[in-house]
């Protein structure tokens, strides 16, 4: 990321923040939904879309934040620690589920994710002086550097901070050495390992850091919500976090976000729709099957998301009117055309 | 220095080197020719790590290697090209030579993180891509690049790492003869420079001649020969397995 995309960003936040005293609740509730799910679903996709490693766990993974986050939280610690002990709690286990990643490829360690996924849930229901079983853990509201900002307002502030953050640190982490030998490995593992590279110890880091933004993720969640359950967790989150980063882009930074925001509002406009037609189960039974359906359709059509093809769109409308005006226009200009023609 | 002693290397029941022994001192440049199938790329892959071999010894610097792992000859100085460039998708050229250089050992990843790397970039291309005839490319995708230009991008990613011992494997087949005799007098500066040892397998022989001080003749998996250019070619052995008479 330049200089100037790192400047656009945290404008783009501090407009956000600008904002938010106007919105109402429910606005900073689906500003803090989204970021939290963004920066969840940049950690699955630094782990997939740029080191390759396919995992089904990533839901789990946002649990074992949420209960870490909130068993800090609960036990009187400022909810900064609570989020960094997530992190790094959570940086461990991905670690641990990331070791049959140096024997297994492709689909064989996605399928060993899935078996971690189930065992998270199972430790979910079963460690209960940690987790409640499946009543669920309650998480008091815990103070951020010693500040109040237990309310929706407050949580939206806090996760576009940490999602503009992240970013940042993902997109110059990408700039290392370690963040190229994580494409590198995406690309071609077996070229990876005869150029020198020592693959076991890239992907435990891709592993490491990914679980750590999850783990952030998961606790900001469990903050947010004020209850850990293990139903929250299940398989179906980890699909939900796959289809982001699917539909979004696979590799791509702002894809994650748009991926996330997508995902996230998706259900919240069928259920404005359901409710004004009287129809709000059906709509409900119908989402994971329309997720389903966009990730094959995505997979097909357009394997680098709403991003590409967003970016797509713009090139070819600057091609098509570029000879007509000269002058150039704004971005903010760009976007709108962007979205009139989608 | 490289000594290799009686190595094998089998594939089920094929054996692919049986019985290879060979030494290459330091600011050595040794031609290792033979024909298809002979087994030079199955030899240097069991040199750089990437196969183990079945049977023999093979050390460097009076160290046994056989069972390291690439990476970690790659931190004793142990430097590789591919017969086969890779087509990687998204990284550039910089990119990759930055991946070879970092196989070395010193990692700068925390200063990378913080600094950018604008002032490496420049310097890398200064010292590795000029030369090579990739300085224009050096934020292309691998993918964009000619395979020439691939080739040369492997050379470049395999001397970042500042290698002692340096295996080419056909570094300039498919590439223009004049860009071959380039490519080839580079190597020869880099052995200069750096003092280094270099194996290259190749199969034009002008270029061998002209770059090699040695020439090592490999024929179904074992040496058949083992001198100078001048005497491999008059060889009656050498010419047999060549000429099938
Ligand atoms: N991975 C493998 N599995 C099975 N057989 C192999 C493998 N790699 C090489 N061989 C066989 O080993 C023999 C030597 O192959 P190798 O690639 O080393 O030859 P080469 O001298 O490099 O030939 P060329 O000049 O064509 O590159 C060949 O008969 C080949 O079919
Ligand atoms: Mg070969």
């Amino acid at each position: 990321m330049s200089l100037r995309q790192i400047i656009i960003l945290i404008t783009v936040a501090l407009a956000v923040m600008v904002v938010l005293p106007g919105l109402g609740r429910y606005g900073a509730y689906i500003v803090y939904v989204v970021a939290i799910a963004s920066i969840g679903a940049l950690a699955l996709n630094l782990l997939i879309g740029y080191c390759g490693q396919i995992s089904f766990c990533h839901g789990g993974l946002l649990g074992v934040g949420a209960y870490a986050a909130g068993n800090i939280g609960n036990a009187g610690q400022d909810m900064v620690v609570a989020l960094v002990g997530a992190g790094i709690v959570t940086a461990f286990v991905s670690v641990m589920i990331g070791l049959p990643a140096l024997r297994l490829r492709g689909l064989y360690f996605a399928i060993s994710t899935l078996a971690a996924q189930f065992i998270l849930e199972y430790l979910f229901r079963l460690i209960e002086p940690w987790t409640h079983g499946v009543s669920g853990l309650l998480i008091q509201p815990a103070p951020f550097f010693g500040l109040d900002l237990s309310n929706d307002r407050g949580y939206a502030a806090i996760a576009v901070g940490l999602l503009v953050m992240s970013l940042i640190a993902v997109s110059r982490l990408l700039r290392t050495d370690l963040g190229r030998r994580f494409i590198l490995i995406r690309d071609s593992e077996i070229v990876a390992r005869g150029m020198g590279v020592n693959v076991a110890r890239t992907k435990l880091w891709a592993f490491a850091i990914s679980g750590f933004l999850a783990g952030m993720s998961g606790g900001l969640l469990a903050f947010t919500s004020r209850i850990a359950a293990p139903e929250a967790f299940e398989i179906a989150l980890s699909v939900d976090y796959v289809a982001m980063i699917i539909v979004g882009g696979l590799g791509s930074l702002p894809g994650a976000v748009i991926g996330a925001g997508f995902v996230v509002l998706l259900p919240e406009v069928a259920q404005r729709i359901g409710e004004t037609f009287g129809a709000a189960t059906q709509t409900a039974a119908l989402r994971e099957m329309v997720f389903g359906l966009l990730i094959i359709l995505f997979l097909i059509h357009e394997p680098r998301g709403l991003n590409s093809l967003a970016s797509r769109a713009v090139r070819r409308l600057r091609r098509t009117s570029g000879p007509l005006s000269n002058n150039k226009r704004s971005s903010a200009s760009d976007l709108e055309m962007t979205q009139a023609r989608l | 220095m490289l000594k290799a002693r009686d190595v094998t290397v089998r594939f089920g029941g094929v054996v692919a080197v049986g019985g290879m022994s060979i030494d290459v001192h330091a600011g050595e440049i040794v031609g290792l020719i033979g024909p298809n199938g002979a087994g030079k790329t199955t030899f240097i892959n069991a040199v750089s790590g990437t196969y183990v071999p079945t049977q023999g010894t093979i050390s460097w610097r009076d160290e046994d290697i056989v069972g390291h792992s690439p990476s970690r000859l790659a931190r004793i100085g142990v430097g590789r090209t591919f017969q086969n460039v890779a087509s990687l998708n998204d990284l550039t050229v910089l990119d990759v030579v930055k991946v070879g250089r970092s196989v070395h050992g010193h990692s700068r990843g925390l200063r990378e993180f913080l600094c950018g790397s604008r002032a490496d970039d420049e310097a890398l291309t200064e010292r590795l891509l000029e030369p090579l005839g990739l300085a224009d490319h050096r934020h292309s995708p691998l993918q964009m690049l000619s395979y020439g230009h691939r080739k040369a991008v492997d050379i470049a990613r395999a001397l970042a790492s500042e290698p002692d011992l340096l295996l080419l494997d056909e570094p300039v087949a498919g590439v223009a003869p004049a860009e071959a005799f380039a490519l080839a007098g580079f190597v020869k500066q880099v052995r200069d420079l750096l003092g280094c040892a270099v194996v290259m397998v190749e199969h034009k022989m002008d270029v061998v001649m002209s770059t090699c001080d040695r020439v090592v003749v490999m024929a179904e998996g074992c040496k058949i020969f083992d001198g100078s250019g001048e005497a491999a070619q008059s060889d009656a052995e050498v010419r047999r397995v060549y000429l099938g008479d």
